[in-house]
């Protein structure tokens, strides 16, 4: 939308792996990590550099993924081995250790993987089913505690209190920053939409955090400036929210169908989006600190809550859909993502009437007409709906 | 004579055949019905032509036309795209409106729809995953047997006794079927067998959208009474049978809206 620090963003990624490489010669440390659950925060006030890994959307990656893992894995993270695998991608041939969370088992198996066939340097965190649960709290804590001294090993220094306190700061105003946006995109007067807040996460996983922080308040000043006033009464409108397995970086099928059938993503809970910067309260700067923060978190699908009542992922579903004013869910599975597949019933059912459509797919072109005479169909159900209710 | 603004068409281009009704104040006028091919601009247009022909109509004296099933996306004589899924639920509440559940079982997919009072979709899902449960799955069958595939439902209803067939993806069941025929099972009976799988895999579906009466049968495999039979048992309903081809429902239904997007854009009165 014409939106100059977005220009910006984008000219801060082309030059940023010409950066750290230049950052690597001068003595850093690059560490990549995935997928959920690892604190940041930790990695960057012991100065090393964080780069957040896993993209999707290739199936050329897939492929050379699956020649090392089953390919009853699921799809991200069979592309995510294929990455691994081929080092030719400008942020994975640079990391000098990778860390791995894991919240869902696959990723586990990803680590023991990479470390084996391609020898990359690795550090698992480990982290509790039970998350609910004192003893769940506890193990966690230990597991951060144990994180944090590889990592103190790995960059030769001792985690400072001032130097946490200080990565704490800037990852709170980043996570501020990307909920502002998100409330931005959602209104009809922000000249920045739901795509464009994506594309500035999808930034935030390779650029310097301090930089990044800078740039999504330079962007949200110039938002500010930008609202227009209220469109009166325009067209009607499908509005949509994601839910489901994550949608990386790279992996822009079913966005773009939804776009170019006419629907507007509204807001979504998805890792890859916004629920990853939501409910991070860090009380006291250690790891037991930063280890019960994450663990007070949204729950990842993966986790397994059998009370759906009281299931926080659930309640901050329902809560997201009507921040956002959202007419309809399409809720994306990965093919065997069984984490979030064998969830769509239980999330259908828990949101009652709202018309929900379950896309499950993978990253191949071959099933691009099928989602997309779902996506019409359910395009023009919620619109149809909409319709009758402005007669009524 | 003049016929102007009161003629809306649909055409339906799916995967085994293409189809179009035009209707005349309000009432199905003509319809049309062939065989699909590769081109489905053409197929489509051939589709209506049949039912202008019948009508005794020209294209022109069509005020709105809606284009449905995958040959919408390139459907250059029509005015709109409308998915099948809407166009079945306008078409089976145009010939029923006490209906709310609609199996539509066509060349290449199938679909359990929900819909409302007013014929509008409330819930739905499809399986186009593999051929099991299609007109595709049940021509193989039919070929494999060398029976018509119009005779398949008479004989699998003639069936003594129902064989179990494991497999539902095409290339298995094929030769599943043909090891079970070895075996000297009745053909009547292996039908049977093939004919509830399918069915048990359409229940599958509704597991998701649920059912509530009344359930129509729509798409190319409406016509097979066997299935209609075997769909019955493993959903425990009743089934209402369209007055018309059921193969023509998804046209019937884009006709339908055509009427309506001719009313809201001024086209008629
Ligand atoms: S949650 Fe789903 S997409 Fe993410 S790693 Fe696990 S299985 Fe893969």
């Amino acid at each position: 939308m014409g939106l100059k620090t977005l220009d910006k963003i984008a000219a801060a990624l082309q030059r940023r792996p010409f950066e750290l490489e230049q950052l690597r010669k001068e003595g850093k440390r690059v560490v990549g990590w995935l997928a959920y659950n690892i604190p940041e925060e930790i990695i960057y006030a012991l100065g090393l550099i964080p780069i957040r890994v896993g993209q999707g959307g290739d199936g050329r990656l897939v492929e050379v993924g699956a020649r090392h893992i089953s390919t009853k894995n699921c799809v991200f993270v069979r592309h995510a081995l294929g990455q691994f695998a081929e080092k030719t991608d400008p942020y994975i041939k640079q990391l000098d250790l990778v860390a791995i969370d894991a919240t869902c088992i696959q990723l586990y198996r990803l680590e023991e993987l990479i470390s084996f066939y391609f020898g990359y340097k690795t550090v698992v965190l480990g982290v509790p089913r039970n998350f609910a649960t004192k003893e769940g709290h506890e193990y966690f804590r230990k597991e951060v505690e144990c994180f944090t001294s590889k990592l103190e090993a790995f960059a030769g220094v001792t985690l400072e209190k001032s130097k946490l306190e200080e990565a704490i700061s800037i990852y709170d105003g980043i996570r501020a920053a990307i909920k502002t946006l998100y409330r931005y995109q959602s209104l009809d007067n922000a000249p920045l939409r739901w795509r464009d807040v994506s594309s500035v996460i999808s930034a935030g996983y390779n650029l310097d955090r301090q930089n990044y922080l800078e740039l999504l308040q330079e962007l949200i000043a110039e938002v500010e400036e930008n609202l227009t006033e209220s469109p009166a009464g325009g067209e009607i409108e499908a509005r949509i929210f994601l839910s489901g397995s994550l949608i990386p970086p790279g992996d822009t099928k079913l966005v773009d169908i939804i776009e170019q059938l006419g629907g507007r993503i509204v807001g979504d809970d998805l890792w890859s989006g916004l629920n990853f910067f939501l409910n991070l309260e860090i009380k006291e700067p250690t790891p037991y600190g930063v280890a019960d923060a994450y663990l007070d978190r949204v729950p990842h699908g993966s986790l397994p809550y059998l009370d759906l009542k009281s299931d926080g992922r659930l309640a901050n579903l329902k809560h997201q859909i009507q921040e956002f004013g959202a007419d309809g869910i399409i809720y994306h599975t990965l093919r065997y993502c069984d984490a979030f597949t064998f969830k769509a019933g239980e999330t259908k059912d828990v949101l009652g009437k709202l018309p929900f459509l379950e896309i499950h797919t993978e990253y191949s072109g071959s099933d691009f007409e099928a989602i997309r005479t779902r996506v019409e169909a359910f395009i023009e159900m919620i619109k149809s709906k909409k319709e009758i209710a402005e007669l009524v | 004579m003049s016929f102007s603004g009161n003629f809306f068409a649909g055409v339906d281009v799916g995967s085994l055949a293409a189809k179009s009704v035009i209707l005349k104040d309000g009432e199905i006028f003509a319809t049309g019905l062939l065989k699909s091919g590769v081109n489905s601009v053409e197929s489509g247009l051939s589709a209506l032509n049949l039912a202008l022909d019948a009508a005794g109509l020209k294209k022109e004296d069509i005020t709105y036309i809606v284009g449905t099933g995958y040959g919408r996306v390139s459907a250059p004589y029509a005015n709109k795209a409308v998915t099948e899924i809407t166009c079945h639920a306008k078409g089976a509440n145009y010939l029923h409106p006490t209906v709310r559940t609609i199996i539509d079982m066509g060349g290449q997919d199938c679909k359990a729809i929900r819909i409302d009072e007013d014929g509008a979709v409330v819930d739905f899902a499809m399986n186009d995953k593999c051929a099991a449960g299609t007109g595709r799955f049940l021509e193989v069958m039919a070929d494999v047997f060398k029976v018509k595939l119009e005779d398949l439902g008479a004989i699998a209803l003639s069936a003594t006794d129902t064989v179990p067939m494991s497999s539902t993806c095409t290339v298995f069941a094929e030769s599943e079927t043909i090891s079970l025929v070895a075996r000297g099972e009745k053909p009547e009976n292996i039908l049977n067998g093939i004919h509830h799988s399918i069915a048990n895999r359409i229940a599958g579906l509704f597991s998701r959208v649920g059912i509530a009466s009344d359930v129509f049968f729509s798409g190319g495999v409406a016509k097979n009474t066997g299935m209609k039979s075997a769909i019955e048992q493993a959903l425990k309903v009743t089934i209402v049978r369209p007055e018309i081809d059921p193969q023509l429902i998804g046209a019937l239904g884009a006709a339908v809206i055509a009427r309506s997007f001719a009313k809201k854009e001024g086209l008629w009165a």
